[in-house]
């Protein structure tokens, strides 16, 4: 008997449920770096304000991705619906503890679905997300060190001035290396 | 009154209630149940299942307003409206249900038998 599923999709409906969920994270986590990138720029943090614009764009671009992928596998790419966003932070120290707690979760998310990939011998979708795993790693580099700047340089004075001068500067070379 | 089945629908799954055929000719499902016929395109009839399988029925069975003894569900592209009863959705889940498990097997079959050639 003709196999219909396959014909229509190479996904399974689990790998699809998961990779749409994907879709959401990453579209949430642009919605919050730009809520971020507002505050900073309400708050005279221009040059964070700017970072995290940047930072918000490049979620989008992850989302895109993941969206083409699941829609190129003949999958149902689901326009994902975004709430919650938190528009208001405590601080400027603040604004950067959630940017790096939510590189974590991503990376977790991402972990998961190699597992269940990997289970589901789906090696298709397992190789794909090989590129967003290596993306996070940078992800959170750059997430911690920026968090490393507000103990180095240090809040007092004209510290906050000097930290936002730096943020743009925060890059990842791990690679260069090799 | 049973319909007669068409020759080149292929049973996918059967109950007292209504079955699934698959039509190879047209890359669909056929849902037969309440006495008619509606036709589905693959991810549409995954679709349908999924609306199916996530009606509340525990809901409707303890809600005494009137209205929430029957469900209206309208599936995409069909003319058909579905009006059913808490009986009907149990009726329906297992046809869909099982018509779903019948076609995941017979990917992994199919699967098997590539691997094996």
């Amino acid at each position: 008997m003709k196999d219909l599923l396959r014909l229509r999709t190479s996904l399974s409906e689990e790998i699809e449920a998961l990779l749409n969920e994907q879709i959401k994270t990453e579209a949430y986590s642009s919605a919050v770096y730009l809520a971020m990138s507002a505050w900073c720029n309400r708050n005279g943090f221009d040059n964070s304000s700017k970072y995290l614009e940047k930072q918000s764009y490049e979620e989008r671009e992850h989302m895109m991705k993941l969206f083409r992928f699941v829609n190129d596998m003949g999958g149902h790419a689901i326009s994902p619906e975004i709430t919650n966003i938190p528009q208001e932070f405590e601080s400027f120290k603040s604004v950067f503890e959630i940017a790096l707690q939510q590189e974590i979760s991503v990376t977790a998310q991402f972990n998961r679905m190699a597992d269940r990939c990997f289970k589901a011998k789906d090696f298709m979708t397992f190789q794909f997300i090989q590129w967003f795993l290596k993306e996070q790693i940078e992800e959170e580099y750059v997430a911690r060190r920026v968090l490393e700047l507000f103990e180095v340089i240090g809040e007092e004075g004209t510290g906050r001035w000097e930290i936002d001068k730096h943020i743009p500067k925060v890059h990842y070379d791990g690679d260069s290396e090799e | 009154m049973q319909t007669k089945t068409p020759q080149h629908l292929i049973e996918i799954f059967k109950t007292q209630q209504g079955a699934v055929y698959q039509c190879n000719s047209k890359n669909a499902f056929c849902l037969e149940f309440g006495n008619s016929r509606s036709f589905f395109k693959i991810s549409d009839f995954l679709n349908f299942t999924k609306k199916i399988n996530n009606i509340d029925v525990a809901e409707m069975a303890k809600n005494t307003s009137r209205h929430a003894d029957i469900a209206i569900v309208m599936p995409h592209y069909t003319e058909r409206c579905f009006v059913l009863t808490i009986t009907d959705i149990i009726a329906l889940r297992e046809i869909l249900n099982g018509a779903k498990f019948m076609l995941q097997l017979n990917s992994i079959l199919r699967e098997c038998m590539t691997s094996l050639a």
